[in-house]
């Protein structure tokens, strides 16, 4: 065989190989294009994020679970979704609160022992769910 | 006669000299076991912490609970430090040790550390259920209230002359006296009840108190 004729057959071998290779990676691309259209679009999934991301879970600062305190009063405050509604229960007392911004603040009264408080916010969207704390909080007067 | 009265004096004076030294000493330990005492009561005071649950053990020395996780605790109780109350009302009242037996729900105020309390002092308590869930359903003849709460239990609230009810008002957010026939099921209830050592069949209570969040609050 012909010099000539070797360089050819390898020539169009490898410009078959090209040909290939790019029309395998375009119906690839297609298909994938294709799927994509069925799966929810990216910017959905963004906008998915923002909004649990922004979303303020029910925190309490004060008082501390299991907390010893020695006057018939306490401060409950924290931090919550805005525009929640706030139900504080205790054997004693329950308090209703809106929570115009994220937080929130309230004296509670105490009886002397235990005290089991319940602290549930209901935010306003329907999206989101209620969430809920439970706090004992011992009143114990100081010369006991 | 003179050698007697020497003899005399000379005992006298060794006699009081003693009894000083020894009355001075005694003196000296007072002060030291009552500076031990209020350091150890300081040291007490800063980590005390408390924690409660119910009686099933009592031994000399020593109680054990199970609280509400249902971990088990061992109190230890000091003959000399540990004092024992019953609380009653906004009171509480000193009793004796042997007056706390098993099944009695206590708070025990004291130093923690792991699963083992130095108790400084003891009080017999009340305890109380404070939870809220979904009414799924109003039993009108029998005055009993089916709730299912967040975490899926399912409470038998019944409800008595005595259970303080009361409801939102949606409009002014303000707490109103209510009666059972407007409770509808679906709408949201706070309930306290009272707990005692026997295990409730079914989770059934007679309530203390409820608060209804009308479920109209909801749809908006």
């Amino acid at each position: 065989m012909k010099k000539e004729t070797i360089v050819a057959i390898i020539l169009g071998l490898l410009l078959g190989g090209m040909v290939a290779f790019f029309l395998i990676t375009k119906t690839s691309e297609k298909e994938l294009e294709k799927s994509k259209a069925i799966a929810p679009t990216s910017t959905l999934n963004q906008e998915k994020v923002a909004v649990v991301s922004g979303y303020q879970n029910l925190e309490i600062s004060q008082p501390q679970d299991e907390e010893i305190v020695d006057k018939e009063m306490v401060t409950i405050s924290g931090k919550v979704e805005k525009n929640s509604l706030i139900v504080i229960q205790s054997p004693i007392k329950e308090v209703i609160l809106n929570a115009d911004n994220n937080s929130f603040q309230t004296d509670f009264p105490l009886a002397l022992g235990e005290n089991v408080i319940k602290i549930v916010a209901y935010p306003h969207s329907q999206l989101l769910r209620s969430q809920e704390k439970e706090l004992r909080v011992y009143y114990l007067k100081n010369e006991l | 006669m003179k050698k007697i009265l020497l003899y005399c004096y000379i005992a006298i004076l060794l006699y009081g000299v003693t009894v000083n030294v020894y009355g001075q000493e005694q003196k000296d330990i007072e002060i030291l076991k009552e500076k031990i005492a209020n350091k150890v009561s300081e040291l007490r005071k800063e980590n005390n912490k408390a924690i409660s649950g119910r009686v099933f053990e009592t031994e000399t020395g020593f109680l054990k609970i199970k609280i509400q996780r249902q971990e088990e605790y061992l109190i230890k109780l000091d003959d000399a430090l540990t004092k024992y109350y019953t609380i009653a009302g906004n009171e509480a009242k000193e009793i004796k040790k042997e007056n706390i037996s098993k099944n009695d729900y206590i708070i025990v105020n004291g130093v923690i550390h792991d699963k083992t309390v130095d108790a400084n002092s003891v009080f017999i308590d009340e305890e109380y259920l404070v939870d809220s869930g979904k009414i799924s359903q109003v039993d009108k003849d029998n005055y009993l209230l089916k709730v299912v709460t967040s975490s899926k239990e399912e409470f038998n609230l019944e409800i008595e002359t005595s259970t303080k009810q009361m409801i939102l008002n949606i409009k002014t957010l303000e707490v109103e006296r209510t009666g059972f026939s407007k409770i509808k099921e679906g709408d949201t209830v706070h309930f306290v009840v009272k707990k005692t050592s026997e295990t409730s069949k079914d989770n059934r209570y007679s309530t203390i108190k409820i608060l209804i969040i009308p479920q109209e609050y909801f749809i908006k």
